[in-house]
């Protein structure tokens, strides 16, 4: 038998049936915690942008506790972003942003103040962008750049400079050596922002 | 046995003396925890695709052989990235892609064809197990001296005198070129000692 011409045709596909069927089976198991994790990723970034709810040495448990309380549900009236309240008033905004990098889309969360224009903090807590290159663009030496950022009014909030140029109001550095995943999130970004400004001064007007 | 873990410890290390899955050893050895998560991924992978290579090599056509060994070692690679993922998410946002990549790492296909294809399955995992263990140490010394010297921390707890402000630390050691500096010095070491012995002997 194993010298007939059909048998590593049906050798290789008995083979990969049986492990694909195993896979199949195990990632199943595990299906749901996996989601939850990237779940907790998500609440987490929104929880990082926005004013005092996230240090370091809080558990998993306590962290979605404070993401399903304190954090309110984007409504029409936020324009797609998440608000967290203190006294009956916005305190800041967290605004979910996604969209295609150079190599797989780019997810993460800008946090905004309530006068619509400084930006809190950012956070990018899904990519696979080149490691040590365009990856960078999710580690903290490039995203803190982004605390108290005024937005500039006009069409592009938020402008990517070359690294090394010098900075104006509403300017960051972009990524070295990365100029595709820079010029991806800055799309990704200033879409987001310019959509989401758009909305919600139409909303209270 | 102890001929199999003498040669995979020592006599054949993959990293200084066959000189296989170099591209991990760059690239995830700037952190001592990631790199021990890493070798742990890779003794599991290692020791059990082989031995499976060699329980099917009775049945295995010799010319498709090497689909089915790549397949038998991403499905092993895949349920590591499953449980990491899982029960781990911080590490597996850590690794990356890196833990994906031990698909293509040669060890573990070097392996499989040298030694899983023709020897029986318990003798193949315990190769696979030894080699697997030879690359772990080395990976391990580059990762030790790679953290220390360039972030001031081993396993993440501050080093006393690395830690403070009279030890400049040493970027490039967080760079992939730093482990190249660090492969090629741990290489030169081990091959002298490998080397001056073998003189001896004559």
């Amino acid at each position: 038998m194993k010298n007939k011409r059909w048998f590593p045709v049906a050798y290789m596909f008995v083979v990969t049936v049986f492990f694909s069927a195993v896979i199949i089976g195990f990632s199943q198991v595990t299906e749901q915690r996996v989601k939850a994790n990237e779940a907790l990723a998500f609440e987490v970034a929104v929880l990082k942008v926005l004013p005092g709810l996230y240090d370091l040495n809080t558990g998993a448990v306590e962290l979605h506790r404070r993401f399903t309380e304190e954090v309110q549900q984007p409504s029409d009236d936020s324009a797609g972003a998440y608000t967290l309240k203190q006294n009956g008033q916005i305190a800041a905004y967290a605004l979910p942003f996604s969209g295609q990098g150079f190599w797989a889309p780019i997810d993460g969360v800008i946090g905004i103040e309530p006068d619509k224009k400084t930006i809190t903090n950012i956070v990018i807590y899904q990519q696979r962008e080149t490691p040590g290159l365009g990856a960078e663009v999710a580690q903290r030496k490039f995203c803190d750049q982004f605390i108290n950022l005024t937005m500039a009014a006009s069409d592009k909030p938020v402008v990517f400079r070359r690294p090394g140029e010098p900075l104006n109001s509403g300017e960051v550095h972009a990524v070295t050596g990365a100029t595709q995943t820079s010029i991806r999130l800055e799309k990704i970004i200033n879409d987001a922002l310019k959509n989401w400004r758009e909305r919600i001064n139409a909303k209270q007007k | 046995m102890t001929q199999l873990a003498r040669e995979g410890l020592w006599t054949n290390n993959p990293i200084f003396v066959q000189v296989l899955g170099i591209c991990s050893t760059l690239a995830v050895t700037n952190l001592v925890l990631n790199t021990t998560v890493m070798c742990v991924a890779l003794i599991f992978t290692l020791s059990l695709s082989s031995a499976t290579v060699s329980l099917l090599r009775s049945f295995t056509p010799r010319n498709i052989r090497m689909m089915v060994e790549t397949l038998i070692i991403a499905f092993y690679v895949i349920i590591v990235d499953v449980v990491l993922k899982a029960y781990w998410p911080q590490m597996s946002e850590n690794l990356g892609p890196y833990v994906g990549l031990i698909i293509t790492n040669c060890i573990v296909m070097g392996r499989c064809e040298a030694y899983g294809n023709s020897n029986p399955p318990g003798a193949a995992f315990i190769d696979g197990f030894f080699n697997a263990i030879g690359y772990s140490f080395v990976l391990l010394i580059i990762a030790t001296f790679r953290e220390i010297l360039g972030m001031g921390t081993f396993l993440g707890h501050a080093v006393p005198y690395f830690s403070s402000e009279y030890w400049d630390k040493w970027i490039i050691m967080v760079m992939p070129p730093g482990a190249f500096f660090m492969l090629a010095i741990v290489t030169w070491i081990f091959r002298s000692i490998q080397l001056s012995k073998q003189e001896k002997k004559k």
